[in-house]
């Protein structure tokens, strides 16, 4: 369309979001405020229609404030803060997980139940679910955590087999407790997603069954002090993980060692080659950068492994306007071979175009970690 | 609202040169993007108008992507580096999105040299925007990147090279990182500018102490927000002093309070920035403020209520 033609006339666009993007505004009832140990906090709201529509790997824009006060200006905290989701209840409730680090983290911390909190939301691009999807290699490190419990809900529910490598500096980087909220007369909050039978998501009873499935390699045995991460990592096993955890503290390896321990098995027999469709396995990780590059490099060829990660970056608006969150992706002119750097940067925002990216989207070498 | 023994709706309309906008409440150029990003968080077609993201000639990438905002004490500190589409981009994909909103859309220009605000704004004039605000806050590269904003001769070169180029109602939007910003208002005015819009961002550091690296990886950039209000209204006030044509004001607007004191210094219509990242219904919030302040002080008009501030 050129502007010297009909240009007195808007063109007729609908007026809804574009297809694919349902973002809600909602003042979201707080039905859960808990203090998580290691200075973590778990905040459930109502939020039926964020719910509905959210995907793994997708995000929430909270505002810290109180609702009622959007009029006034706030001295500290004047941005939305990104959480991604970690669980979806009921197809009703939306739980996000935080450090309790900075300004905004001990506002939201301090919020009650009752409050509601102001969101935004499903916001992003989650992970890519390809169908026949057989093995789905999660990776997270530290925080990274925040998401997979919803992410492997979803892939079991998608008929996948879900191995988790986790693995944290320390272990109180990682007490995200996943079971159900605790309240017990709170109307009744159950995964949104089928579950395999035996399994109901999370309970007591949950966390008993899962000791039998504590057979499953790792090192939960060696680690210190580490009770909330073992409810955690137990709890993540009921979700219908296969987990292993690494400490870098106590045992000295990253939890990208624990995916190039095991690439030639989870490689298998190449089909997950970029290419083949529809590929039956796929790495998913959520972490630090470093461990995400490391990742990349391990799953490009001969490994073969499609990698999807999700990355992290200061944001401002959230929707895709401001432009405060990109990241360089591999250009056109990039793909062609045209020299390094050169014009074929293209940015391409975390919030709004990702915050899942295809690994060989990203330009590795120009991002900064 | 009609009824007898009260006011009717006071009249909202405002005048930028020719351009008549339906009410005073803009949303400011770089916060709202192309417009497209907030669709469905708010009714924007409420709004007087909306000035959308510079654009330049050619798309440009932008700052380096690593940390490009650092929230700040009521502000934040942005270095986007004018990162857009181009003005082909622009006016193909992103224009029209913004345009079904039913409301004013204003363009904004930007370029290395007045050449290429010139354009910029020669490719606009076919197209509906309703305006063209031209961003002289860039870097002038052939005197050695400083803005051309910061110069009273170089923004009216800016401006005049425009005005040539379009028969649009043309608004220069003016940076608060000078000494005498009346002056450069002055030169934009007799260049042929319709109207003057302030302030842009105040120029700004954030710096790491553990690592005493600034936060920005552009080093420094500009602090907007409530941080800023109240200086952003003193320099409306002496810009509306200063010249004869409209001025739209902004800096830090959260409220309608805050809406109130710009035109109450002497702005003819204000914008909004950085709290539609914390409220994408801030605009509406402050309309509906608005009105309300009028009917309560018997005002027909929002126009009698500019520039009537009243002096110690």
């Amino acid at each position: 369309m050129s502007c010297s033609e009909g240009s007195e006339q808007a063109p007729a666009r609908p007026r809804r979001a574009p297809p694919g993007r349902a973002v809600y505004r909602i003042q979201a009832p707080i039905l859960e405020s808990a203090r998580l140990p290691g200075g973590h906090h778990r905040l459930v709201v109502r939020a039926p229609a964020v719910a509905g529509a959210a995907r793994p790997g997708q995000f929430l824009h909270v505002w810290c404030h109180d609702p009622a006060t959007i009029g006034d200006p706030p001295a500290a905290a004047v941005l939305r803060r990104p959480y991604s989701i970690s669980r979806v209840w009921s197809q009703e409730a939306v739980e996000i997980l935080l450090r309790v680090r900075g300004v905004g983290g001990r506002i939201l911390a301090g919020r009650r139940v009752g409050e509601s909190l102001d969101v935004i939301g499903p916001l992003g691009h989650g992970f890519h679910i390809p169908e026949g999807l057989r093995l789905a290699v999660i990776v997270a490190g530290g925080s990274g955590l925040a998401p997979v419990p919803f992410l492997i809900e979803t892939l079991v529910a998608r008929g996948a087999r879900v191995i988790l490598l986790a693995g944290a500096a320390d272990d109180e980087q990682i007490p995200f407790a996943v079971d159900r909220p605790s309240d017990p007369d709170r109307p009744a909050l159950s995964p949104s997603v089928p579950r395999p039978e035996g399994r109901d998501g999370g309970r007591q009873g949950d966390l008993a069954t899962s000791l039998r499935m504590n057979s499953v390699e790792g090192t939960l045995g060696v680690r210190k002090g580490g009770q909330p991460g073992h409810a955690t990592l137990l709890a993540l096993e009921a979700l219908g993980a296969e987990v292993t955890f690494v400490s870098e503290a106590v045992e000295g390896l990253l939890v990208s060692d624990l995916l190039a321990a095991r690439l030639e098995e989870l490689s298998g027999d190449g089909e997950g080659r970029s290419g083949d469709p529809p590929p039956s396995r796929a790495v998913m990780a959520i972490g630090p950068r470093a461990m995400l590059k490391r990742l990349h490099e391990l799953t490009r060829p001969p490994a073969g492994l499609p990698l999807q990660v999700s990355l992290e970056e200061r944001m401002a608006c959230g929707l895709g306007a401001c432009r405060s969150c990109v990241v360089p992706v591999v250009g056109e002119q990039a793909q062609e071979g045209a020299g390094p750097r050169s014009a074929a940067v293209v940015y391409r925002t975390v919030c709004r175009d990702g915050p899942v990216f295809h690994s060989p989207e990203i330009a590795w070498e120009l991002l900064d970690t | 609202m009609g009824t007898p023994g009260h006011m009717t709706t006071p009249d909202l309309a405002v005048n930028i040169g020719a351009l008549t906008l339906k009410n005073p409440v803009m949303l400011a150029s770089g916060a709202f993007g192309y417009g497209d990003e907030f669709m469905g968080l708010a009714e924007y077609g409420e709004l007087g108008a909306l000035v959308l993201k510079t654009v330049t000639p050619n798309p440009r990438p932008g700052s380096p992507s690593a940390s490009r905002t650092a929230e700040t004490p009521a502000g934040m500190v942005n270095s986007i580096g004018l990162e857009n589409v181009g003005l082909e981009a622009f006016i193909e994909e992103k224009l029209p999105v913004a345009l079904s909103y039913g409301t004013a859309v204003i363009a904004s220009i930007a370029g290395d040299t007045p050449e290429e605000f010139a354009a910029c704004a020669r490719r606009l004039d076919g197209c509906a925007v309703a305006a063209i605000e031209i961003n002289i806050s860039c870097p002038n590269v052939k005197k050695g990147g400083m803005a051309f904003g910061v110069n009273a001769k170089a923004s009216g070169e800016v401006v005049r090279s425009v005005r040539a180029a379009t028969g649009k109602p043309i608004i220069a939007k003016l940076t608060p990182n000078v000494t005498d910003i009346g002056s450069i208002a002055r030169a934009c005015e007799k260049a042929g500018a319709d109207g003057l819009s302030l302030t842009n961002t105040i120029s700004a550091m954030v710096i790491n102490v553990e690592t005493r690296r600034p936060v920005l990886a552009a080093n420094a950039g500009g602090l907007s927000g409530p941080a800023i209000r109240p200086a952003a209204v003193l320099r409306v006030f002496q810009v509306a002093r200063a010249v004869d044509i409209p001025v739209i004001g902004m800096g830090g607007i959260w409220n309608s309070d805050d809406a109130l004191e710009f035109i109450i210094a002497g702005a003819s219509g204000v914008a909004i920035g950085t709290a539609l990242y914390a409220d994408p219904a801030v605009g509406n919030r402050v309309l509906v403020g608005i009105r309300e302040y009028l009917t309560r002080h018997g005002l027909a008009t929002v126009r009698e209520l500019v520039g009537s501030v009243v002096l110690h």
